[in-house]
Order: structure tokens, then C-alpha cells, then sequence
């Protein structure tokens, strides 16, 4: 279970990240 | 705080430590837009950095931090964490030459900018590290080099990536963000003085000595340790500890172990060690008498955090090892609460604590159910590995009460909770402890 999670977790963050790269990258694009 | 709020707490700190300086970089005046592609790489790589930053948090071992979760699944989240990151810094580049061919000229030596190598550096680094953690059984790394280069290598490529952003200075020039960076390096700085100085002189000052090498079955020794000049520590039954034994504490050539002995006899502690490297081989040579040094205790996998009318122990190999410690406990508490305890192992002559187990059936009120991959001729006990069967024969009907504890490699931890989940027992009563994970 907490593999399990732990693994999740590593993922989410790199979701996030993604989603906060793509924004930032838009937002300096205009 | 009860744990779930802590541990959601550490979560959410960690993904703002991680996300911040994204965040912080659109803030104020910032240069215009350079396209899509080009904002996004730079983004992953300012991400990728302060994700590798914050893999040297994961493993500083700090107890309040890791206490919700277990230290062994934080240095778990750091393997894949530091996977993630990779792939971050992976993409920062490639995008970079995609959208801006030119850019392949840097890789001639007269024309790249120092930042430019200082980045190439920290992605080489990066590389090693990561293939040198991931293969480092089947490169025949040995233990104790794997993790000098490995502490080496991570802070090359943690130093290289923040030169080359101070380098490169694109989003960073504006002082206070300069500022920003800088106390991200002392910060860094601060840890590995904590982490390489000040932990090692505190264990300096609280040795152990050695008082007894005992020959367990299965190619397994226990050392037996005592307190030098102080009163030890206090630990819970299952606990583990960072083991330094042939050198002092600041050579960074420790080894965890679980604590194998009671927990209401703290000024004996018990190593159990199988030998299975280059260092566990060496276990049955240490001297009498020779001074060892702790870091510990750490871990959250014990009975004491977990009250409960009654155990499961799943073990698997030398996964006994914080078992026993947990079962030594209760017999020295008297406690007679109903125990049961799968015991996977490949053969009856090797198994570790056979006799002492048996034994404990009188003290403790203990069922035990051997499984054994190669069992004796005559064997009437369970045969082969564990599965939803064999536990589901063994198990009580009501399975919803009891607290279950698993300790073995990461396959068999992975198996044994599919098979309870499949049997209904609720993931929260499974407890794990992983080990051997590079």
C-alpha cells in the first residue's frame, strides 16, 4: 500500500510540475 | 496531530518546496516570452532542480519528517522521486536543441559557455547517478563505493545545475533573485554540514561496544551491543538503526539494520545480519570488544504504534529480524494477546531462530506457520511460497481486527498485501518494511 502510494505521490508531483511548467509557459507567452 | 494530517502536511511541504520556485520566478519583472516550447523546457528545468534539491531532505533522515510515513518508504519516494526529476532534466535539453537547433554548436569546446558545460556536467552526473543506483547489483558496484560516489556525484550535479543557472541568468538576474538562489545553496550547504558533520560527531560521542558475535542459522549472525559510557537508547520493538562498524561516522560506511532484540532491554541491542554482500559476509569477524557507532532509532513499523487485540506477522528471509524484536517484546511484557506468524524461508535447516520461535510458543501466546520452498522429507507443514490460499487457511475468519505486519524483499511485500487486500483485510492494518532497496 505505501509502495503503492509512494510511487503515486512520485508521479503526481511530476503531473503538477507539468501542469505548472505548460501554465508557466503560457502565461510568459501571453 | 494524528498521522494522516502530519503526513498530508509533509506532502504538501514537499510539493510547495518543489513548486516554489516556479511560483517565485513569475513573480516581478521577467523577460518576454521566448515561445512555448522554449518557457516550458526552462520551467522543467528549474523543477528538475529543485526536485534534485529536495532529494537531499528525503534522505537526511529527519525524524519528525519521516515519522508519518516510515524512513524506509521516504528513501523509496526518493528513488522514484529522483526518476521524475531525471526525466525533467532529461526533457530540458532535448526540447532546447529541438526548438533552437543552433544551440547543437555550444557542444563544440571553442563555442559552449562555461554554463553551458557547467550544465552538461550536472546532466553527466546525473546519468551516473542514476545508473549506478538502478544497476548497481548486476554493475557490481560494492555497497559502501556506491554510496561515497553516490553522495559525490549528487552534489556535483546539484552544484553544476545551480552554476548553470546562475550562468545561464535567465529569469534569475533580478537581485532579490539572485538572493533567492544564493539562499538556496546555503541551505543545501547547511544540510550537508548536518548530515556529513554535526550527525556524525553526536554519534561519536555515544559509542557501543561490541559484547557478543552469536552464529545463527542460515548463514546469519546476531552482534549483541552495549552502550559505551552512556545509557543507549530507547527504541519501539521493530525499529531499525544505521550501523557503522570498521569505521568512524564521518567515513559514511553505515548499514541499516533492524533491531532483533526487546525493546524493554535497551542496553542489549540485537543485530540480526545475514550475510548477503560484501560487508553482511564480514559480520561473523568483528571483534569483541570493538567499538560501533548507531544512528537510530528510525521507522514506524512496530506494534507500539499500532495497538491492536491481536498480530499477523508475514516474514520473509532475514524480514524476521524486526519480528523478532517485536516478539521478544512481548514475551518480556508478558503479553498474551493472540500472535501468529508466516514465516516464508527456503529450507528447515537454515531457518533463523527455529528453536527460539518454537520456544516462544510457551512464553507468548504464538501460533506459527512455517513455509518452506524446500522442505525436508516428512515435512507436514506448508510447502512453497506464500499465496491467498496458504494465508487464507491460516488466517481467523474475522480478519478485520487485527494489525498486519510484513517485513521482507519489496516482491513479497508486494504479494503478501495484494493477497490480504484480496482476503478483506483493510489496507490501513498492513504495515510493511522494506529493505534491501539499491
Amino acid at each position: 500500500m505505501r509502495i503503492l502510494l509512494a510511487k503515486l505521490l512520485a508521479l503526481l508531483t511530476g503531473a503538477v510540475i507539468l501542469i505548472m511548467a505548460a501554465l508557466f509557459a503560457l502565461l510568459q507567452n501571453g | 496531530m494524528p498521522p494522516f494530517y502530519l503526513g498530508m502536511f509533509w506532502v504538501g511541504f514537499y510539493l510547495t518546496l518543489v513548486l516554489a520556485p516556479l511560483v517565485v520566478l513569475l513573480i516581478g519583472p521577467v523577460p518576454a516570452g521566448s515561445g512555448f516550447w522554449w518557457d516550458f523546457s526552462l520551467a522543467l528545468g528549474f523543477a528538475g532542480t529543485a526536485m534534485i534539491g529536495t532529494l537531499f531532505f528525503q534522505t537526511a533522515r529527519f525524524r519528525r519528517a519521516s515519522a508519518p510515513f516510515g524512513i524506509d518508504i521516504i528513501y523509496y519516494f526518493h528513488r522514484q522521486s529522483s526518476l521524475v526529476a531525471f526525466a525533467f532534466i532529461l526533457i530540458h535539453p532535448l526540447l532546447l536543441l529541438i526548438v533552437e537547433p543552433s544551440l547543437w554548436s555550444y557542444f563544440h569546446p571553442a563555442v559552449g559557455p562555461w554554463e553551458f558545460w557547467a550544465g552538461v556536467g550536472s546532466f553527466l552526473a546525473l546519468c551516473l547517478l542514476l545508473a549506478s543506483s538502478v544497476w548497481r547489483k548486476q554493475l557490481q558496484i560494492d555497497y559502501d563505493r556506491w554510496r561515497l560516489g553516490h553522495a559525490v556525484l549528487a552534489t556535483l550535479a546539484l552544484g553544476l545545475a545551480l552554476a548553470h543557472i546562475e550562468g545561464v541568468g535567465h529569469f534569475v538576474d533580478a537581485p532579490w533573485k539572485k538572493l533567492l538562489w544564493g539562499l538556496i545553496c546555503l541551505s543545501w550547504l547547511l544540510l550537508l554540514a548536518y548530515v556529513r558533520l554535526l550527525k556524525p560527531a553526536l554519534e561519536l560521542r555515544r559509542p557501543f561496544r561490541v559484547t557478543e558475535v552469536i552464529a545463527e542459522r542460515g548463514d546469519t549472525w546476531t552482534l549483541r551491543l552495549a552502550p559505551e559510557g552512556h545509557a543507549g537508547f530507547s527504541f519501539q520493538p521493530g525499529q531499525f538503526a544505521w550501523l557503522t562498524i570498521w569505521n568512524s561516522p564521518f567515513a559514511l560506511k553505515e548499514h541499516p539494520f533492524s533491531i532483533a532484540s526487546s525493546a524493554e532491554q535497551p542496553g542489549a541491542l540485537h543485530f540480526t545480519i545475514k550475510a548477503l554482500g560484501d560487508f553482511t559476509a564480514r559480520i561473523k569477524e568483528v571483534e569483541l570488544g570493538r567499538r560501533v557507532y548507531l544512528d537510530g532509532p528510525y521507522g514506524s513499523f512496530s506494534i507500539d504504534r499500532q495497538p491492536a487485540p491481536s498480530y499477523v506477522f508475514i516474514a520473509g528471509g532475514i524480514g524476521i529480524a524486526p519480528i523478532m524484536g517485536m516478539l521478544r517484546t512481548l514475551a518480556d511484557r508478558g503479553d498474551r494477546r493472540p500472535l501468529l506468524l508466516f514465516y516464508a524461508y527456503h529450507t528447515w535447516e537454515r531457518l533463523t531462530f527455529r528453536e527460539e520461535l518454537e520456544a516462544l510458543q510457551t512464553q507468548i501466546n504464538l501460533r506459527l506457520v512455517f513455509v518452506l520452498k524446500n522442505p525436508p522429507e516428512g515435512w507436514r507443514g506448508e510447502v512453497g511460497l506464500l499465496s491467498e490460499d496458504l494465508l487464507a487457511r491460516h488466517l481467523p475468519q474475522q480478519r478485520e481486527g487485527q494489525e498486519y505486519f510484513i517485513c521482507g524483499p519489496v516482491p513479497m511485500i508486494q504479494l503478501s498485501e495484494k493477497f490480504l487486500y484480496q482476503l478483506g483485510v483493510p489496507m490501513k492494518r498492513v504495515h510493511s518494511e522494506l529493505f534491501d532497496l539499491v
